[in-house]
């Protein structure tokens, strides 16, 4: 067995330049693979947090129909407390209770329709990334009563500046008609056009009283540190809700289904490239090896006219082709983890990214996600498809008569 | 044999003025219920499966474009008015005394909280001249003959139906108006709940508007006194009249 192990290592590098040329293509197919994935995965985890830091949270309490037909009525009874009990008893970065209407909202000189959202202005920056992009005046503090923050884009729409006012009209909880006047103190930049035009936010007690709301809201937001403790929230916030309100508990997926799907079409596109890239490597060992066993021919027909049987041939050749596989397995693992290694902490960028990336609300660099997953999925994958291409050249002894075989040119 | 070819010439014109063109029924329609001028003093009920309020309200109009219509009553909403004009739409609040003019990308929006849009209420004349008619049928309704009468809007209309079904009755009461979008589905309708001789006209008294995949949901109006054809004072349909009633 040993000596068969030898015989194996010793006929792979007959032809050292075939197998380091083979060898060469498993590992540049592998560091590519972990550079690939590492990358995708990354900017994944990025686009998740970056995008649920934005507004949504990881979860949300709402009543029941409210994601769906998002109805003044469709409201939470005694929100902010709702948000205490939740903060003090969920592991979380931060919660903060809102309401939220549609309203028109005008200046002097212009209308326009806008969602105007009343938030907790002391909770609201630990759980949302708006407050921290203020661009001019200041975000809601504590206290602020007719108050009023707006995107960039409305702002300019309104024509209104810093100290102006902005007048609203809306719909009560009630069905009453719902007035209000607010002073501009904050512009909020975020790169992002949409939010930017539609951004809209006032202080949640302000709110209360002009939509006739009582001290009911609209959504309780919880983020939380890591996006694997979702699971574990949501069935905890679950457990913490009243029995009989109507309330339920949505994780991201639910608020941001196109999240995900973005994730998947970009996911699925991806997994046939590698796919065309493990295929084609797998293809080049089937080649290499092959070649290997046909110019053997006449050795083989020696070998079986000698007595050996053709599965200790058809062996010798899958080991081949096993420490083939083994050292570009190797090779590739070891160069991979050193780049994803390096770009963790250098971070990655390309030409064009910035503005990819401030659709996102991204930075303008990406750090590889350094896991297990990502390093070992590719180069098993290789792994496993070079030794199904070993099957066929090694199936090729059964086929040799051993007198033919000898006759066969050298 | 002359009176044979009177008769062959002039009956299909005798025939054709028994049933008038579905763009002139809707204006009469139109005319109908909207006189010259009119003052009505109406009340309106939103409907929902957990809860319904109530407004009253006061409305004049005058021709087809001028309409005012101001909430007299719960104390909470009283004093809130809406003016439209030539199908802009104004309206005052008085809780934080503005006149605010309602953008167009907003007219598709229900108005004060009701199953009717801002477009129903500023454009319902808009129909006359911005939609293609056609009867469809005439029936029978309680001794009444009625026009139903299909309306597509013209290509570059400003409106979100793919087309409207009115039935109007031969004394011109508008009794049902359909809404369909434009996948042939049946959005929402009006419907006359009742029809009553007021200001010396037949009248839809207490009509009702609501979404069709939601029983549960209606708003009804009901008109209280209706006159019409009376002289309205000069500047009633003005932006500080509607901030400033005088009457």
């Amino acid at each position: 067995m040993n000596l068969t192990w030898v015989l194996a290592w010793r006929n792979l590098w007959r032809h050292r330049r075939r197998t380091w040329l083979t060898v060469g293509a498993m590992v540049f197919c592998n560091v590519l693979l972990i550079f690939m994935i590492s990358l995708q995965l990354g900017s994944y985890q990025m686009m998740i947090d970056n995008t649920l830091a934005l507004a949504s949270g990881h979860l949300q309490v709402q009543h029941r129909d409210y994601l769906e037909r998002q109805r003044m009525r469709d409201s939470i009874p005694a929100v902010s407390s709702l948000a205490q009990d939740l903060r003090s008893s969920l592991p979380a970065r931060g919660v903060a209770a809102r309401g939220q209407a549609f309203a028109l909202a005008s200046s002097d000189e212009r209308s326009f329709g806008v969602l105007l959202t009343g938030v907790q202005p002391a909770e609201e920056p630990r759980v949302s990334s708006l407050p921290g992009l203020v661009s001019r005046g200041r975000y809601l503090q504590a206290g602020d009563s007719d108050a009023i923050v707006l995107g960039a884009v409305l702002a300019r729409n309104l024509r209104v500046e810093l100290g102006g006012e902005v007048v609203f009209l809306g719909s009560g909880r009630d069905g009453s008609i719902a007035a209000g006047v607010a002073t501009v103190v904050g512009i909020l930049d975020t790169g992002i056009r949409d939010l930017d035009r539609a951004l809209a936010q006032v202080p949640l007690g302000w709110f209360q009283q002009v939509f006739a709301m009582g001290d009911a809201g609209h959504e309780v937001a919880v983020r939380l540190e890591n996006l694997e403790d979702v699971p574990a929230a949501v069935a905890e916030a679950r457990a913490l809700l009243p029995a009989d309100e109507d309330l339920v508990v949505l994780d991201w997926d639910a608020l941001q289904p196109g999240l995900r799907q973005a994730i998947q079409s970009d996911l699925t596109s991806g997994w046939f490239m590698y796919g065309v890239l493990i295929v084609l490597v797998a293809f080049s060992v089937l080649n290499t090896q092959l070649m290997s066993v046909m110019e053997r021919t006449h050795e083989f027909g020696v070998m079986l006219a000698l007595g050996l049987g053709p599965g200790r041939l058809a062996r010798l050749v899958a080991m081949e082709t096993l420490l083939l596989s083994v050292l570009g397995l190797t090779l590739g693992l070891v160069l991979g983890a050193l780049l994803v290694a390096w770009l963790n902490v250098v971070g990655f960028t390309y030409p064009g990214m910035d503005e990819l990336a401030a659709q996102f609300n991204m930075p303008e660099r990406i750090y590889p996600q350094v896991s297990l997953l990502a390093m070992t999925w590719g180069p098993l994958t290789v792994f496993a498809f070079s030794l199904l291409a070993a099957i066929y050249p090694a199936s090729r002894p059964y086929r040799l008569e051993p007198v033919p075989a000898m006759r066969a040119a050298q | 044999m002359r009176w044979i070819v009177c008769a062959a010439i002039f009956l299909p014109l005798i025939a054709a003025a028994e049933t008038p063109d579905a763009g002139d029924i809707i204006r009469r329609a139109m005319d109908h219920y909207r006189g010259l001028t009119s003052y009505s003093e109406m009340s309106m009920t939103i409907h929902r499966p957990d809860w319904e309020r109530s407004m009253s309200m006061r409305a004049w109009s005058e021709g087809d474009d001028h309409t005012l219509v101001r909430v007299v009553a719960p104390a909470r909403d009283a004093g809130n008015a809406t003016l439209t004009l030539d199908s802009n739409m104004w309206t005052y609040t008085p809780k934080i005394n503005r006149v605010i003019k309602v953008p167009s990308s907003m007219m598709s929006q229900n108005w004060m909280g009701s199953d009717f849009s801002n477009r129903d209420i500023s454009k319902d004349t808009a129909i006359i001249d911005q939609y293609d008619h056609s009867l469809l049928e005439t029936r029978d309704i309680d001794g009444h003959t009625a026009w139903v009468i299909q309306s597509i809007p013209h290509e570059d209309a400003a409106v979100v139906w793919g087309r409207e079904v009115l039935v109007i009755r031969d004394d011109w009461v508008l009794l049902e108006q359909q809404f369909w979008d434009q996948d042939n589905v049946l959005v929402k309708a009006l419907k006359a709940e009742e029809i009553k001789t007021m200001g010396g006209r037949a009248v839809a008294s207490r009509m009702r508007m609501g979404p069709v995949d939601e029983p549960g949901e209606w708003t009804e109006v009901v008109t209280e006194t209706v006159s019409f054809d009376l002289a309205i004072p000069e500047g009633m349909f003005t932006l500080s009249n509607l901030r400033n009633p005088r009457q």
